[in-house]
């Protein structure tokens, strides 16, 4: 039986220029010279579209791509480019996984335990922490150390920044990987606390209820209330643009995570948004 | 059409407003409650149409012709024949319902009264006036020069009629509208707000410091200032009166309470740029 022990594997003790993890960095040849160079492993599991998303990004950036989903979507996406494969087994010499689960909290054990029992201690688990923390997430795996969230909504991988949260059994090697990481597929790190919501997903989505809020109450068309934000006061989306980005599916998890964890009236969900949410997605 | 549009007021809002409507070629009379206020007002608007001389956007002429739109008054009575008179005072709502009882008393049933306020009540407003079908709203945001949008609000017994006068003076003034409902911050306000309450609160909870959220917001949501430098540049006072305003106008709602930080803020003197000093420090180091 394995013990619940927290043990640094000794590869993520040495630096990172010295790591075996064979991340690409900046598109350079892997770490190791003398073997011949060959793409790293990533394994991507969660939900639609993010899952596609994150996959042709890191395709586009030369890294072996697997991917499936804990439901398949309804179309079966076309990828306009190379090294994307669909599996629902994660493959020998994976390097890193990206688990992008925010609403179906049994599916995500599922997952994590899975890629606890199955990958090298080495391979770094990146996990979307917005409607569950990473601290939490940690403690269904004994691979703790591996562990760090990522804030992860449609769309938001395209930007140039990502957040992420390390959880309290994060080593520094763990946080430096995943920075390798990122940097590797063109992006920098913020790294905030480990809280439902993180930054963004909770603004957006509080800013989308309120939305919500005042189409129900009739203050304006919904349409004029993209305008007003964008107009006036300098919106890049409306809400309701950004609504239609992100999906109510996942805005309603936010929300429901941030009720839950806070218990305060604050955060209430408006009834028309929930509604939205489960009739149209 | 509009032959004579009086503006009460002549703080930025009052003095923004003014000076579209003479290069919109509307004559104005100009109130305030002494020819100081009314003389730095309008060396303003020439400074400002001077500027656009100078960019090749209008020419010395054009300069003279709008200046000459504008007469001062330092009564109310003397707006008496405008068409239409949009007050712009300070965000008090004792100010602004004395100002609309005076208004109220010394104009035709038929001028239409409007108010620019961001987050009081069109309907509180113009309550006890003799006719309130005329009495509306109309919201709009800074700056004033090039922001696009107004946002035109019906109080409860304002007529469409009404309505349909503000639009054509909004228009005039080659601003896009919106119409919304009299309810608590409107529409911007109201659905903005989260952007800024949110944000502190993951600032008092220590989620990220102010530079990262700001950092955030703006890469990664596109937003073209972050929360903080906004709340500095509009006025960590000007924010507290806003956000107060929104919660006590609706009963108290969860959502809308006001941070903390922003009080002890205002009376720690720390109001943003105006002072040198808000979430940010913006003082100016002594170069040896």
């Amino acid at each position: 039986m394995k013990t619940n022990k927290r043990k640094t594997p000794k590869v993520l003790k040495k630096t990172a220029k010295d790591s075996e993890v064979n991340v690409k960095v900046n598109k350079g040849a892997p770490q190791n010279a003398n073997l011949k160079p060959t793409p790293a492993r990533i394994f991507i599991i969660g939900e639609s579209p993010m899952v596609e998303q994150y996959a042709v990004l890191c395709a586009q950036h030369g890294y072996d791509v697997y991917i499936s989903w804990n439901q398949k979507p309804t179309q079966k996406p076309e990828f306009k480019c190379d090294g994307i494969k669909i599996t629902n087994i994660i493959p020998k010499n994976t390097s890193l996984v990206i688990e992008l689960t925010n609403i179906d909290f049994l599916a995500k054990k599922k997952n994590l335990e899975r890629f606890d029992k199955v990958l090298a201690d080495t391979a770094p688990i990146l996990s979307s922490s917005i409607t569950l923390t990473a601290t939490e997430q940690s403690s269904w795996i004994l691979g703790r150390h591996r562990l760090v969230g990522i804030s992860a909504l449609p769309t938001l991988i395209q930007k140039p920044l990502v957040e992420i949260a390390p959880t309290i059994y994060s080593p520094k090697e763990t946080l430096e990987v995943a920075k390798l990481f990122f940097q590797s597929i063109g992006k920098e790190i913020e790294i905030v606390q480990d809280r439902i919501g993180m930054v963004l997903p909770r603004m957006l989505c509080r800013i989308i209820n309120e939305a919500a809020f005042a189409i129900t109450e009739d203050i304006a068309l919904p349409q004029d209330i993209d305008k007003v934000l964008k107009l006036g006061v300098n919106f890049s989306l409306g809400p309701i643009e950004w609504a239609e980005q992100i999906g109510l599916k996942q805005v309603y998890a936010v929300l429901k995570a941030l009720h839950t964890d806070l218990q305060e009236e604050r955060y209430r969900i408006s009834p028309l948004l929930k509604q939205m949410a489960f009739t149209r997605g | 059409m509009f032959k004579q549009l009086g503006i009460v007021g002549t703080g930025a809002m009052g003095t923004g407003i003014a000076q579209l409507a003479v290069l919109s070629k509307i004559d104005v009379q100009l109130y305030d409650v002494n020819d100081t206020l009314l003389r730095r007002s309008t060396v303003r608007i020439n400074a400002n149409l001077r500027k656009m001389v100078s960019l090749g956007k209008l020419s010395q002429e054009e300069v003279q012709a709008s200046m000459d739109r504008i007469r001062t008054r330092t009564s109310l009575p003397d707006l008496s024949h405008c068409d239409l008179i949009i007050e712009s005072a300070i965000e008090d709502i004792r100010v602004k319902k004395d100002i609309f009882k005076h208004l109220d008393a010394n104009t035709k049933s038929t001028t239409i009264l409007a108010s620019t306020t961001s987050s009081l009540s069109i309907t509180s407003i113009g309550a006890h006036t003799r006719n309130p079908e005329r009495i509306a709203g109309v919201h709009f945001f800074n700056p004033i020069e090039t922001s696009a949008l107004v946002e035109v609000v019906k109080g409860y017994k304002t007529s469409n009629q009404t309505i349909e006068k503000i639009i054509e003076l909004v228009n005039l003034l080659g601003k896009t509208f919106i119409v919304v409902k009299d309810t608590p911050g409107f529409i911007a306000n109201r659905v903005s707000q989260p952007l800024f309450g949110e944000a502190l609160r993951l600032l008092g909870e220590n989620v990220a410091n102010a530079e990262q959220i700001d950092r955030i917001v703006k890469i990664i949501g596109g937003f073209p200032a972050g929360p903080f430098e906004s709340m500095d540049q509009f006025g960590i006072d000007a924010t507290l009166a806003e956000a107060q305003s929104l919660f006590e106008q609706s009963y108290g709602e969860p959502r809308f309470r006001p941070h903390p930080i922003l009080k002890q803020m205002v009376e720690s003197g720390w109001l943003g740029r105006k002072t040198s000093k808000g979430f940010f420090s913006y003082e100016k180091t002594n170069d040896k």
